[in-house]
């Protein structure tokens, strides 16, 4: 997609994305995989958000800011940081939850309420597709809140109700009672769109759908009605933004 | 110690064994292999809350009967070939579990608490339900709330990488700690793989509050470059070649079969770290 004359991929789009949804002040955790919610985190750093603190999965490493962006989340070059929280104390701030901001998470399925699953499709005892596990997951709901971000968006990623509950999402409706819950999911961002939840059905909505694509063409791509609502276009990375990001993307991880 | 006879000595048929690294760094692979070549079966195996090829290997090696891990995979690699095909075929009985749950389970096993409650979020999950061995139901005896509580984890063995020890068994954990630190005090015995040795005046001093004392360990092996393919924090990096090639060839259960024979049940260990440091070498050349 055009910005001016520098051409963005779609991870790029997206990292640009999750980074103009980070506030000021926030404390994220990120989880494996971490290279895009790396990048948006030092982006949004960057930009509009200095005291924006981030923590990478398992090295526990805070605000890490290596020469370039790491495909694993305990990659030896995220020791070059500020601090660094050995993971059994990043569980204990999870569970504790009210230092914790955003968590960003994904899975293999993806429900209309935001539920998250990485453990199994099919049966459980006899899975079609056995999953990795759910590893930090069930946090979520501890967090303030979470961004749910997929490079995979398709009628068997996003399903009406996951197989298995891994990583909750909203409760499913008004009588559904659950304790201790906040913001939950504020957030989707896929290939082709960002999405909310309708505050009274807490189901997803479209937000935008990025340049280029269509709106039928996410909802063919979604395996359940989504709850309806005015659909912008996502606004595309700016210059500022596109330079700042290949900044902390030096070797185009985002780029491949 | 010899890592055979360490293996042999402290790790008996039908253990619960638990096993140290995240992802693809610091998995204790010399000790892992050494397991597999001794065809030692491991009754349940533990990892810490991200596990790869310390895991994969042993169940394709046909070694493990149930497992407790919140994630077997291999993270931007893709999923881990064996551990799926061995749960999808109903051959590997998993029990299911969270990252918090087993990490707070072995802080009950290292202090010596019977069981503790889940921390926040685990109770809205299908995990608990599908694990009675681990989760049970308990009541907050100052509030009367009911939540979920997970059983102390005390494996009988842990198997742990680390970069140095000295003559007494003094190891340092001088890098990510992950969950090692509290799996190896949870463990009965601990059996340490280090690159190398050294006198024992420099271990607390360079890490302090991050080193293991030689008290909880029962046997250190020196193998340099054992950690491989994973990375070894302060010495190598991940070999992802020789990963991408595994999560190929691992795909095929004949193939994997070839694969096991060629590079572990045929290659004493050894063998196999002069095999990996000519490796190591022939890629640094390439990059000079």
């Amino acid at each position: 997609m055009k910005s001016g004359t520098v051409e963005a991929t779609t991870a790029e789009l997206m990292a640009v994305v999750m980074a103009r949804g980070f506030r000021d002040g926030e404390v994220v955790v990120m989880g494996a995989v971490p290279a895009l919610p790396l990048a948006a985190c030092r982006l949004a750093r960057a930009l509009h958000a200095p005291a924006l603190a981030y923590i990478v999965g398992g090295s526990g490493a805070v605000n890490p800011e290596p020469d370039a962006l790491p495909a694993s989340s305990c990659d030896l070059a995220l020791a070059r940081a500020p601090s660094v929280l050995p993971l059994t104390e990043v569980v204990l701030l999870e569970g504790r939850g009210d230092v914790l901001d955003v968590f960003c998470a994904g899975g293999l399925q993806i429900d209309a309420h935001g539920n998250c699953n990485l453990v199994s499709v099919g049966d459980w005892a006899r899975p079609a597709l056995r999953g990795p596990g759910t590893v930090g997951l069930p946090f979520l709901p501890a967090v303030r809140r979470s961004v749910i971000f997929t490079m995979t968006h398709d009628p068997r990623t996003f399903v009406e109700r996951v197989d298995f509950v891994s990583g909750p999402g909203h409760p499913a409706g008004p009588t559904e009672d659950r304790p201790y819950r906040r913001e939950g999911p504020t957030m989707v961002i896929t290939p082709f769109a960002s999405l909310d939840f309708e505050p009274e059905s807490r189901r997803m909505r479209l937000v935008s759908t990025h340049p280029g694509i269509h709106e039928e063409e996410v909802r063919r791509a979604t395996g359940f009605e989504l709850a309806p609502g005015p659909v912008a276009e996502t606004e595309p990375p700016s210059q500022e933004e596109l330079a700042a990001l290949r900044r902390v993307d030096p070797t185009g991880v985002l780029r491949r | 110690m010899e890592l055979g006879p360490a293996v042999e000595r402290w790790i008996p048929p039908g253990s619960f064994v638990a096993v140290g690294g995240m992802h693809m760094t610091a998995a204790p692979m010399s000790l892992v292999r050494e397991l597999v070549r001794r065809e030692v079966h491991i009754h349940r195996l533990l990892t810490s809350p991200s596990a790869s090829l310390q895991a994969d290997l042993l169940i394709g090696a046909g070694l493990v009967s149930e497992i407790v891990s919140p994630y077997v995979g291999f993270e931007h690699l893709g999923l881990a070939p064996c551990f799926r095909r061995a749960v999808e075929g109903g051959e590997l009985r998993v029990l299911e579990c969270d990252e918090g749950s087993i990490t707070h389970a072995l802080h009950a096993g290292a202090g010596g608490l019977p069981f503790i409650p889940c921390p926040p979020g685990v109770d809205l999950t299908d995990i608990p339900a599908m694990n009675p061995e681990l989760y049970a139901r308990a009541m907050d005896p100052f509030t009367g709330e009911e939540g979920w509580a997970v059983r102390a984890l005390r494996p009988d063995v842990m198997l742990l990488a680390c970069h140095e020890a000295d003559e007494d068994g003094n190891v340092t954990l001088d890098r990510f700690p992950f969950t090692d630190r509290v799996m190896a005090l949870a463990s009965k015995r601990l059996l340490v793989q280090v690159e190398r040795v050294v006198q024992t005046a420099q271990i607390a001093v360079r890490s302090p509050g991050m080193s293991i004392p030689g008290f909880l360990v029962s046997a250190v092996v020196v193998t340099p470059g054992g950690c491989h393919p994973t990375a070894s924090p302060g010495g190598y990096e991940a070999d992802e070649g020789w990963l991408r090639e595994y999560l190929q060839v691992a795909r095929d259960p004949e193939a994997f079969g070839e694969y096991l024979a060629r590079t572990v049940v045929d290659v004493p260990e050894a063998a196999y770290l002069e095999l990996v440091a000519s490796r190591r070498a022939a890629a640094d050349g390439a990059t000079r």
